[in-house]
């Protein structure tokens, strides 16, 4: 009985901290969804070159380290943002969506060069594993990295909701993310909204390449790819078409799968992604528009 | 059907444009002559995917997964009885002991493809817009996880070796032509015409009794058969396969190719794959991969995929309606070239 | 008068692909004026005015605002130097508080003012300072279109355009608005109303022109009002 609760207790709390990571990363992607309307594929490819600053600057003070790595994400995100998305505004999702494939490709083949500088595949990102310890709560094992993932996802919605609502750049970006048209008509500058939209998604980012190096220091050319996907897909179960639903579907698909994985028999956990993506249509047969989302679908129409 | 000069033009122009790279093949060198046939096969593949997002307007990440099962049908059906027993030791005794001729093999990919294609798409093809690229996408996540993990049908995450190389410049021409005039002979049907009507108006078809629902699952299980056949001859090209292979990238390099060339065209699906599998082809050559390496890139075989990326971007950072523009081969068009 | 116009428009055509919802259109504001826009459905009323806001852009032509030209400016830029647009249906923002709304309709202010910021919007409508901290999605029509012109007035524009304000509107509401228009003249605000009640329009603007098929067809005064008979002809000369 104690052995099932413990179990229980430790796999909730590996659930919570990978659904905050994926919230983080939810809403980084929704943000930039809300105002340009385009899902940014390459979102993991600027965690990826987060983790690579980590990991080159893993001989520095962990302070000169986290900063260097937010500075490079942020530069990286508004940099695409230019080069990218702005001569795409007009596009189709279709070939907005395509284009982003491809910048990913080019992001991750350029990584690669980099990183085989040295002859070997993969960096390491070491300074600040210690937090990948194991803390003592109630007899129950949880690494120290599960409460400053849970810390940071809170702190940061939390600030972030604050700056949408209480700030004049905030409201403009939610106008913009929900009318931009009449948003710009009423004077909001839009390479302002986009531009801060951007630079928090790049922040985001930053902020989950730290919590994910942590987690696993090794570095490829492929870091945060699949965690990327799988926030996209649960983004648009959740209900792309608004910031808190888009979040609320990224914790929830990192939650799930943690759960889902513990259940399943042993020899049975290699079909866990065949578990959640039946789990992923079933969900979006029944509530297309998301499944936190109440009574809008006209998002849906648009890709 | 009766088909104008104007249209049999539309078929003509992708056709020999097939036909010269076929030629061109059989007259290539040994070791180039493989760019010309994986330039053929992309053709189909991107065709088979062209015949429902491009004709539909609805997004599909998931039309690999039809490549997959036809690649693995083919390959496991056609891996001699007498090598099967040594390789493929853990698979359903029925698939074990029977093996199938090449053509039979195509064909047997092309129906299951079909097959379950029209499966899924019962269910899916009611959704469209973004909940139905990623519904599909995670189609193609099921089809990787269980032919990369369920060793009774295929030879799980380890290689499918010893099939058969019979796609030669000969019947991946004809391959790729097949394609091209299936997904000719839809598009200018009613009912490829009905369901591209509905997608530049769903509303407006909807009211004029278009079974939306109905016309998107006929497009989905077209190129679903053609997706597995295009899978099938892929095997034979390659002669071993892993899931892998038929799994993201494949997913991402074919929607780009159709994107590149002209979403909405058939001319663009086979202009698209001609020019991104010429130009991966050009910059494989360009950068000496005569010498196999297996663990340690050089320095060169990373530029070629940054130049590949970066070339893709640019063009439809340039070019988003794609080379095509959209628009189908006219004679028109080429003398204003 | 040697004084520039408020706004003024030489030959302007607006196409949407190669389509030419409106032609070779001439038309002037000066300061101060009430200028009618009146005309049947797909007249192209809208288009005129999403030309001069910089939302369709003009194919050919000049639109001056004060003797500046607008062409080749940003949609945002053309607000901020003092034209509001009261969008056709309103375009309020109704997941937001009518306060939110209200601030959003800064964003386009030249300068900041003493006192409150949303002063032209609240002595005209009081009710919307008492709704200030109200869902916009849950007024009534008639409050909602007031809280679209209060949005367009806190920016202290030059010159409002109103793109069927009364459209939908019972009765009541419509007397309403139609009288908020002669106030907010008087605060010298230039206003551009598009409207499809013709005499009501005819009767308070300096000017009505009428539009039909992309283009001009006639120019009646106040005098005009009550000449039912002339109005409707101008509608069906085609
Ligand atoms: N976005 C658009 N794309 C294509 N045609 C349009 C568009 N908007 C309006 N039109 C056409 O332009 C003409 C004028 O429309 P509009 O300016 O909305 O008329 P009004 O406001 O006078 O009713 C109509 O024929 C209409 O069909
Ligand atoms: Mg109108």
């Amino acid at each position: 009985m104690s052995v099932l609760a413990s179990i229980d207790l430790q796999t909730l709390g590996d659930a919570f901290g990978l659904g905050a990571i994926y919230a983080l990363m939810a809403v980084g992607i929704g943000l930039v969804f809300g105002v340009l309307r385009l899902v940014n594929f390459a979102y993991g490819q600027l965690i990826m070159a987060g983790a690579y600053t980590l990991a080159y600057t893993s001989g520095w003070p962990v302070a000169a380290s986290i900063v260097s790595c937010f500075a490079v994400v942020v530069a990286l995100s508004l940099a695409m943002d230019r080069v990218v998305f702005r001569p795409l505004r007009s596009s189709s999702p279709a070939v907005m969506l395509v284009t982003t494939f491809a910048i990913a490709f080019l992001l991750q083949a350029v990584a690669l060069i980099i990183d085989l500088r040295d002859g070997q595949l993969g960096e390491v990102a070491s300074s600040i594993a210690p937090l990948n310890q194991a803390v003592s709560v109630g007899g129950v094992d949880v690494r120290k990295v599960t409460f400053v993932a849970v810390g940071v996802a809170l702190g940061a919605l939390i600030a972030l909701a604050l700056v949408l609502t209480r700030t004049t750049i905030g409201l403009h970006t939610r106008a913009a993310a929900s009318d931009f048209r009449t948003a710009r008509l009423l004077g909001v500058r839009a390479n302002r909204v986009i531009a801060f939209a951007v630079v928090v998604s790049g922040l985001l980012a930053g902020a989950v390449a730290v919590l994910l190096t942590v987690q696993n220091p090794f570095v490829q050319p492929d870091f945060a790819l699949e965690d990327t996907i799988i926030v996209l897909v649960g983004v648009v179960v959740g209900g792309i078409d608004r910031l808190w639903t888009a979040t609320l579907g990224g914790f929830a698909i990192g939650f799930v799968s943690v759960l889902v994985n513990a259940a399943l028999p042993t020899d049975q956990t290699v079909f866990l992604p065949s578990v959640v993506y039946a789990l992923v249509i079933v969900v979006l047969l029944l509530r297309p528009a998301g499944l936190f989302a109440w009574g809008r679908r006209a998002a849906m129409e648009r890709v | 059907m009766r088909f104008s000069l104007g249209a049999l033009v539309e078929l003509l122009g992708p056709a020999l444009l097939v036909i010269v790279v076929g030629l061109l093949a059989t007259t290539a060198s040994a070791s180039n002559e493989v760019y010309f046939l994986n330039a053929l096969v992309s053709v189909a593949i991107v065709v088979a995917i062209y015949v429902f997002v491009g004709i539909s307007g609805v997004l599909s990440f998931g039309q690999i997964s039809f490549v997959a099962v036809g690649a693995f049908a083919a390959g496991v059906m056609t891996v001699p009885v007498e090598s099967k027993k040594g390789v493929l030791t853990t698979i359903f005794p029925i698939l074990r002991d029977h093996s199938v001729g090449n053509v039979p093999s195509l064909l047997l990919a092309a129906a299951l493809g079909g097959v379950f294609a029209f499966v899924v798409g019962m269910p899916l093809m009611r959704l469209s817009g973004l909940a139905a690229g990623i519904a599909t996408f995670a189609v193609l996540e099921i089809t990787h996880n269980v032919l990369r993990e369920w060793t009774k049908i295929g030879p799980g995450a380890t290689t499918l070796a010893l099939v058969p190389e019979t796609t030669g410049a000969l019947q991946a021409t004809l391959g790729a032509l097949v394609a091209i005039v299936v997904a000719f002979l839809y598009q200018r049907s009613r009912r490829g015409r009905l369901l591209r009507a509905s997608r530049e108006d769903p509303a407006v078809a909807r009211s004029v009794g278009v079974n939306i629902h109905l016309e998107r699952l006929l497009a989905f299980t077209v190129s679903g058969a053609l997706a597995g056949f295009a899978g099938a001859l892929y095997v034979h090209l390659l002669g071993s396969i892993t899931t892998e292979q038929v799994y993201l990238e494949l997913t991402f390099l074919t929607l780009a190719m159709l994107v590149i060339g002209g979403l909405t065209s058939l001319w663009g699906a086979v202009v698209g794959a001609l020019a991104v599998s010429g130009l991966d082809s050009f910059l494989s050559r360009a950068e000496q991969s005569d010498v196999h390496v297996i663990f340690t890139f050089t320095l060169w075989q990373g530029t070629r995929l940054v130049f590949l990326a970066a070339i893709m971007a640019l063009v439809l950072i340039l070019r988003p309606s794609g080379l095509t523009g959209g628009r189908e081969f006219r004679l028109r068009w080429l003398r204003r070239r | 008068m040697p004084e520039a116009a408020a706004l003024e428009l030489d030959g302007v055509e607006v196409r949407y692909g190669s389509v030419s919802a409106v032609r070779d259109l001439t038309l002037r504001v000066g300061k101060g004026e009430i200028v009618g826009l009146i005309g049947p459905n797909g007249a192209g009323k809208s288009t005129t005015l999403n030309a001069i806001m910089g939302l369709q852009p003009a194919h050919r032509g000049e639109i001056k605002l004060n003797g500046q030209a607008l062409r080749r400016r940003s949609v945002e830029s053309i607000a901020r130097a003092g034209i509001a647009l009261v969008p056709e249906g309103r375009r309020i923002f109704g997941d937001f508080t009518v306060e939110e709304n209200l601030r959003l309709g800064l964003a386009a202010r030249r300068r900041t003012y003493i006192g409150d910021p949303f002063g032209p919007a609240f002595e005209l409508f009081p009710i919307l300072s008492e709704f200030r901290g109200r869902q916009a999605g849950a007024l009534s029509g008639g409050q909602q279109q007031q809280l679209a012109i209060g949005r367009a007035l806190v920016s202290r524009p030059d010159l409002l355009l109103l793109d069927e304000p009364s459209l939908g509107l019972a009765p009541l509401a419509v007397d309403g608005i139609f009288k908020a228009f002669t106030e907010i003249r008087e605060v010298g605000t230039t206003i551009l109303l598009v409207e499809q009640r013709a005499q009501r329009t005819v009767a308070l603007a300096n000017r009505t022109h009428v539009l039909v098929g992309g283009e001009l067809r006639m120019t009646l005064g106040p005098a005009d009002a009550d000449d039912t008979e002339k109005i409707i002809a101008a509608y069906l000369a085609s």
